[in-house]
């Protein structure tokens, strides 16, 4: 039986659907079998950043109105072995959709797929519900800065409420130049509100950008340091404990190294 | 419905025990269902002549009262162990609240008596809603949005971060809120 995990953040544009689409590339990547779902009905674009757009034909909204068989409205990625996605309609809006319809498609996915991941939309209303209806764990995606954090304080409690357990933090968008000029909250700063167990932390890492414009995860870009943080956040999902290195002590040391090369 | 308690965590006091399971279920289920509220706790009381359900929080004005408590005698506590997070209230109208835990900035506490924060105080607190006016705040760290003690409003002016020891909070001299280094009493 696989698991049920729900990306979720409260606010928007905090990296909910980049975190989404490298997480399950990441996955399947490690030899899983992964199904990404897009619950952000009427705003989907799961499918863009996972460069598959152009082939999506049934979304889960044909799925609940029984237009096609589930299996039949899964997108494959042809780039890696067992990665699949589930679009959203985008003729529909999020009220169309009811939080067990959700939980039974995740609840079919659960007894194929090892992972399940259901990129939530922004807000707290029937988007976030029928997201995380039928998820086992989450992941809260936050950036560090307080109106961000706020927000995934709020859903954390939400999600407390209906038992979902255990909840990860991802801290993205984090720069260890900020932080390290006093500028950005660290890492202890955030965790000491949130007070969950922190999964990953990914850096401000351009290539994000390219990528998501290029249809193409990030993950696939070896050296890049947010691929480098996606794939170890993977590894964590499955089961394998590796420490979160120190980003801030790797940003002195960068910041040391950059001033040496402006300097040169 | 106030908006803003969609997805709130809520204690039910029924002033009454008129309501057999299945009407406390059926309570339970709306809430939740037309107003998104989460249900805690249900308290049967057994004053009969009090309305069937505890009617929203008033928020009393000290002077309208006539009865004040002078004294925490009798006064009792309710512990809550764990942190209240935003958008979340813990409520306590007839006596003094404990946290275990911390109350963020968009969570609110709000206690009859005193409130006692095992953590970081970072969101709003509402101590003495019964009109005793001892009533204090304390907190390991303490850096509230805003503090209220009886009708003495507080409102956070710096951003700095807590000393880092305990510290509390009451009404001093001048019908002030003034914060002080907790010291035993
Ligand atoms: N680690 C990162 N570094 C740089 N840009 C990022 C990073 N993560 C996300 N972004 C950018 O932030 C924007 C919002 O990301 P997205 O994943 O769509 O957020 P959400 O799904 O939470 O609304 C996108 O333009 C994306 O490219
Ligand atoms: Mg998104």
């Amino acid at each position: 039986m696989g698991k049920v995990i729900v990306v979720t953040s409260g606010k928007g544009g905090v990296g909910k659907t980049t975190s989404t689409a490298n997480l399950g590339t990441a996955l399947a990547l490690l030899g899983k079998s992964v199904v990404l779902v897009d619950a952000d009905v009427g705003l989907r674009n799961l499918d863009i950043v996972m460069g598959l757009e152009s082939r999506v034909v049934y979304t889960s909204m044909d799925v609940i109105e029984k237009q096609c068989e589930l299996n039949k409205a899964l997108v494959r990625d042809r780039r890696v072995d067992g990665l699949m996605l589930l679009a959203a309609s985008q003729k529909n809006n999020k009220d169309d959709m009811q939080p067990e319809q959700m939980k039974a498609i995740c609840d079919k996915l659960r007894t194929t797929y090892d992972f399940t991941l259901v990129d939530s939309p922004a807000g707290i209303e029937r988007g976030f519900r029928n997201a995380s209806a039928g998820a086992d764990e989450a992941i809260v995606v936050t950036t560090p800065d307080v109106s961000a954090i706020r927000d995934a304080d709020r859903i954390i409690g939400l999600l407390q409420n209906v038992e979902i357990e255990p909840i990860n933090l991802v801290i993205n968008r984090f720069s260890p130049q900020l932080v390290g000029n006093g500028s950005m909250m660290d890492q202890a700063d955030v965790l000491d509100i949130l007070n969950i167990d922190l999964i990953g932390v990914v850096p401000e890492d351009s290539g994000v950008i390219t990528s998501t414009n290029r249809g193409i995860p990030l993950v696939y870009e070896d050296g890049s340091p947010g691929a480098q943080a996606y794939m170890r956040i993977a590894r964590r999902l499955t089961g394998q404990r590796i420490p979160i290195p120190d980003l801030e002590q790797k940003g002195l040391f960068s910041n040391i190294l950059n001033w040496f090369t402006k300097n040169r | 419905m106030n908006r803003s308690l969609t997805g709130a965590t809520v204690q039910i006091d029924l002033k009454s025990p008129t309501l057999n399971d299945d009407e406390i279920d059926y309570l339970r289920s709306t809430l939740r269902e037309d107003y998104d509220l989460i249900v805690r706790g249900v308290e049967l009381g057994d004053d009969s002549v009090s309305p069937p359900i505890a009617a929203a929080p008033t928020t009393h004005t000290i002077s309208q009262m006539t009865d004040a408590p002078t004294t925490r005698d009798g006064e009792p506590s309710r512990i809550v162990p764990c942190t209240i997070r935003s958008g979340q209230i813990e409520e306590f109208p007839q006596g003094s609240l404990i946290i275990y835990g911390d109350v963020n900035s968009g969570g609110e506490v709000r206690a009859g008596g005193d409130i006692v924060v095992l953590g970081t105080l970072r969101g709003n607190a509402c101590a003495g809603t019964n009109g005793r006016l001892s009533a204090v705040i304390i907190a390991m760290d303490l850096a509230p949005l805003q503090l209220q003690i009886g009708n003495c409003v507080n409102r956070s002016t710096t951003n700095e971060k807590p000393p880092g020891y305990p510290e509390i909070a009451r009404i001093g001299p001048e019908d002030v809120i003034v914060i002080e280094k907790f010291v035993k009493f």
